[in-house]
């Protein structure tokens, strides 16, 4: 008896200690945001719509339509006057770029913010166990995650992945990645890098199709410290709670509405088709499919179930437009982070969710200020909405992102506290929403079009434009 | 490549690797602390006799029903949580590579001609890759793209794309094509490509080509050398551990076609005469079903990262030279920054892997050496006991060389390193997925075996992975080895003279 009741014993307390360990280990899979930090360059690399003017002047190769079209882009561009540009550009070296300048350029970012957020979270370097780099278009060898480990000195365990050209939607990606690796329960710290290189990316041809980038995208880049460490969720900011990639490669038209490829002469640029647009919606709307459900509370579910199962009965083949009109995405969603790829997209998603000025305020002013900094924007449109102060605890914000492919990702995080770090908009917060985003050149510019071929002497007006009081 | 040879691996063990080791054993240390109390039960039992056992079970028919079945129930609960909190199985499908067809070939004569015919190159560079090129260890049927056929070659990126598209779909085709599976069941797809990412990247690429479905999980991961094949499979072994139920496709590749160097530096020459085309897909999955066709399962992959150290960071590195032309530029620390990482990353795999008796044999001798001061040499644990196979990564004939002298591998153990060389050149991350093909082509691949993966990349990254196989492959297989296996292996002199 005795010999049983001792096998009985200890057989519990092991099964007991083994239940333990598996709550233990479910508690260890949150991801938790414990801070970020965002890339302002330094002042000498602004770029005021004047010089994006110059910039484009000096392109020899752009007849009158092509600097009107330009000209365009850029007043309507919804950016402001004070974005940053990489030095090679604004020094006139654009059309010779070497591998130093994208070097330097990264390294300005890699230099600074990563070691901003090594300082603001107290953790050291060798802590870290996991870092992600996505920088799109510049791929150096050995990658700029190696550099990392190498300018931080961290440890030789620690897991690296560099991920490349998925566009404007990979810092997402790089979450998805960290998300996975901590489901796995083993308490980590992850470092998430997101930027773009501008430098090595200047279109120096005159295929409008490949132009726009030059004139939206600017520098800029954020660096983020995730954990799933249960200990450090006080110290946290925000905790994901779901995640949805959607990926429409499959259409064609989707695959190639932004392509890198050379042009008729051999220049490589990016082709941002007119199908662009459209794609962009079909995958939002995909993505939508699967994150609603997802994020919306049940009763907004049923009530959606419900008329959709009315709209069947009474008109069984009529689209589903009136269903989709009726849903509220508000009783989710407490703030919005979208993609600053343009006024067209801002303006696109809010009449697709129905928002107000107030929702989508925060990413018109990321715009303004800092342009479209590809994957890093979402972070910089979280950062305005923290120094306004707007972000309480419990509330729910969802980040939507595009990229190439053609990709649409979104997660939905929780604020795990009240936060008000104003970080990079610190010192500019006040002057914000502005009381107008019209460029100030928007009729200066009217000139160009009273121009015709045979009276559009450049020479002429690069002099006027340099001696006029602007 | 460069000449100093490895320092001996005798000469220092860190113990801050072995301690990572053993970290993963002691996780399990309540588990090894049951088995000594579990067979003192058994002993009291045995010595107890039988008449006491019967006695105990007739006391077991007159206990409650209640406690009998709560203790059952308690049982499948705590089974169940245990069974399910298991890491999930990683298994290998299968997997394809490239077969480059015979119009590709560039025999050493052709390489020398068309060097001769480029307009950047003097005949001072000319000699100096054909000199690189015949100690190699590459044979006369590696092959390169298209456009290195051109003279001089077309490095524009269109031909970069389609480089990419005809190495990576025939890949891709022949692995669906063995394996039956549907591209709509694809739930991961993780791409690695070095020196080539465009935008959209591979993977979309891929996605677009096969139609995969919208919620799949692509990653696109670029820069990370020779060794990112093996990253590519610890990121899917962790994706596989988050989604049940899933299959996951890597592609290793490496694009030859914009990396030309047409300069003058010698060091940022080596890559243009070693380098060839060469891609694989391998097909992971995670599924119970797929448990009777597979053919390995993934056990362990350790991944050590020195680029905290200057010299390892800086050994392979991209750069421009004096006229502004970009190439890879080896160092001449290449062997000895190689041999240091393998020695940290052994470190950690050996408590994994090793029997018991070299374990023990290793512990002593460090116990000794490091408390007692015994000033006896460290004792080097025998990996042939661990492994039957070894795919060490076809980086070039002096990397092998070394390693096999410090590991004191025999001959058989690198052939297929050797081999994979001499046939497909230096593939870069996929020439893993050749040399394994080689030892199943030579029908040496047994149920039970375990193969051992070694990958090296820039940064400086030693990655590697071990395997075990889950049935006998049966010969002839049908893979880049199918029509010239029966020449294997060849003799590789030390020189073979061109000029």
């Amino acid at each position: 008896m005795d010999v049983l009741t001792t096998v009985t014993i200890i057989f519990l307390l092991y099964s007991l200690y083994l239940l333990y360990k598996s709550y233990k280990l479910k508690c260890s899979t949150n991801c938790y945001l414990v801070d970020y930090v965002c890339f302002k360059p330094s002042p000498d690399r602004q770029i005021t719509t004047r010089k994006c003017g110059e910039i484009i002047e000096r392109n020899k190769k752009l007849g009158l339509a092509e600097y009107k079209f330009l000209l365009k882009v850029i007043v309507n561009s919804g950016i402001g006057e004070r974005t940053y540009g990489p030095r090679n550009i604004i020094e006139g070296r654009e059309e010779s770029p070497t591998l130093d300048d994208a070097i330097e350029e990264m390294d300005e970012f890699l230099n600074v913010c990563i070691h901003d957020l090594f300082v603001k979270t107290k953790i050291s370097p060798r802590d870290v166990d996991v870092l992600v780099v996505n920088i799109s278009t510049f791929c150096p060898f050995p990658s700029l995650a190696s550099r990392i480990v190498h300018r931080y000195n961290m440890r030789d365990d620690v897991k690296t992945y560099n991920l490349s050209s998925m566009g404007c939607s990979a810092t997402l990606v790089a979450i998805d990645v960290v998300k996975n690796i901590f489901k796995s329960g083993k308490k980590s710290i992850a470092v998430v890098i997101t930027s773009e290189s501008i430098s090595p990316n200047w279109y120096s041809g005159n295929d409008k199709s490949m132009m726009l980038g030059n004139c939206l995208f600017r520098c800029g880049g954020s660096a983020m410290l995730l954990t799933n460490d249960p200990a450090m969720q006080a110290q946290a900011k925000m905790r994901l709670k779901c995640l949805v990639r959607t990926h429409i490669g499959a259409n064609d038209d989707a695959f190639n509405s932004a392509v890198q490829k050379e042009d008729d002469r051999g220049r490589v640029g990016v082709h941002l088709s007119k199908d662009l647009p459209k794609a962009a919606m079909r995958a939002f709307t995909e993505n939508l499919k699967r994150l609603l459900p997802k994020i919306l509370p049940y009763r907004e579910i049923a009530l959606i179930a419900f008329h959709i199962v009315k709209q069947k009965l009474v008109q069984p083949d009529a689209k589903l437009n009136k269903v989709v009109a009726q849903i509220n995405f508000k009783s989710g969603v407490d703030h919005f982070c979208l993609h600053t790829g343009g006024t067209a997209v801002i303006d696109a998603v809010r009449r697709a969710l129905r928002l107000s000025e107030y929702d989508v305020e925060p990413a018109r002013m990321t715009l303004h200020r800092w342009g479209n900094t590809s994957a890093s924007s979402i972070w910089y449109v979280l950062g305005y909405m923290e120094a306004k102060k707007r972000l309480k605890k419990k509330d729910r914000v969802l980040m939507i992102s595009f990229g190439s492919g053609f990709k649409c990702n979104s997660c939905l995080w929780e604020v795990s506290r009240d936060l008000g770090d104003g970080d990079v908009w610190e010192d500019c917060i006040k002057e914000y929403p502005p009381k107008t985003l019209v460029n100030p050149y928007l009729d200066k510019y009217g000139w160009v079009h009273e121009e015709t071929e045979e009276t559009f002497n450049r020479e002429e007006r690069t002099e006027a434009f340099k001696n006029s009081p602007w | 490549m460069a000449n100093e040879p490895l320092p001996p691996f005798s000469s220092s063990v860190r113990l801050k690797y072995v301690k990572l080791g053993y970290q993963y054993l002691v996780n399990h240390i309540l588990t090894f602390i049951l088995i000594p109390i579990i067979v003192g039960i058994s002993i009291e039992l045995a010595r107890v006799g039988p008449d006491e056992i019967l006695s105990l079970v007739r006391f077991l028919n007159d206990l409650d029903l209640i406690y009998v079945m709560s203790t059952l129930f308690l049982v499948i609960i705590v089974g169940t949580v245990y069974f399910m909190s298991r890491p999930r199985p990683v298994y290998l499908v299968d997997y394809a590579c490239f077969r480059p067809k015979p119009n590709f070939r560039v025999p050493f004569s052709t390489f020398l001609e068309h060097a001769r015919l480029v307009p950047q190159f003097d005949e001072r560079t000319v000699r100096f890759q054909v000199k690189i090129l015949e100690r190699s260890g590459l044979g006369e049927e590696t092959c390169l793209p298209p456009a290195n056929h051109y003279i001089p070659p077309t490095c524009s990126m269109a031909a970069a794309r389609a480089e990419a598209e005809l190495v990576i779909f025939s890949a891709i085709d022949e692995l669906l094509n063995k394996t039956g599976m549907r591209p709509k069941n694809i739930d991961i797809l993780i791409v690695n490509c070095s020196l080539f990412s465009p935008t959209p990247s591979l993977s979309a690429m891929i996605v677009n080509k096969y139609k995969l479905r919208s919620n799949i999980l692509s990653f696109n991961l670029s820069g990370m050398g020779c060794s990112a094949g093996l990253i590519s499979i610890d990121l899917a072994r962790d994706l596989l551990q988050a989604h049940g139920n899933s299959n996951a496709l890597v592609v290793s590749t490496e694009i030859i076609t914009p990396n030309y160097y047409l300069g003058k530096e010698r060091a940022m020459l080596l890559p243009n005469c070693l380098f060839r085309m060469g891609a694989a897909a391998v097909l992971l999955s995670n599924c119970r079903r797929e448990r009777s066709r597979a053919k390995y399962r993934l056990t362990h992959v350790v991944r050590t990262h020195k680029g905290a150290d200057d010299a390892a960071y800086r050994c392979v590195f991209q750069e421009q030279d004096s006229e502004g032309i970009t190439g890879i530029n080896l160092s001449k620390d290449l062997m000895a920054i190689a041999g240091d990482a393998l020695k940290s990353n052994i470190t950690t795999m050996g408590p994994l892997v090793l029997p018991a008796s070299e374990q023990l044999l290793f512990l002593f001798s460090l116990i000794a050496r490091k408390v007692f001061k015994a000033k006896w040499k460290p004792y080097i644990p025998d990996f042939r006991l661990a492994f039957e196979h070894f795919c060490i990564h076809a980086g070039g004939r002096a990397v092998i060389d070394e390693l096999q002298k410090n590991l004191q591998l025999s001959d058989q153990h690198v052939e297929a390193s050797r081999m994979a060389l001499h046939r497909f050149g230096n593939t870069s991350s996929s020439s893993l997925w050749y040399e394994l093909n080689y030892i199943e082509s030579k029908g040496r691949m047994k149920k039970g075996d375990r193969v051992w993966m070694i990958g090296f990349g820039s940064g400086f990254k030693c990655n590697s992975a071990v395997w075990k196989c889950l049935k006998t492959i049966k010969t002839p297989v049908d893979g880049p080895w199918s029509t010239s296996i029966h020449r294997y292996p060849v003799d590789i002199p030390a020189v073979v003279k061109v000029l």
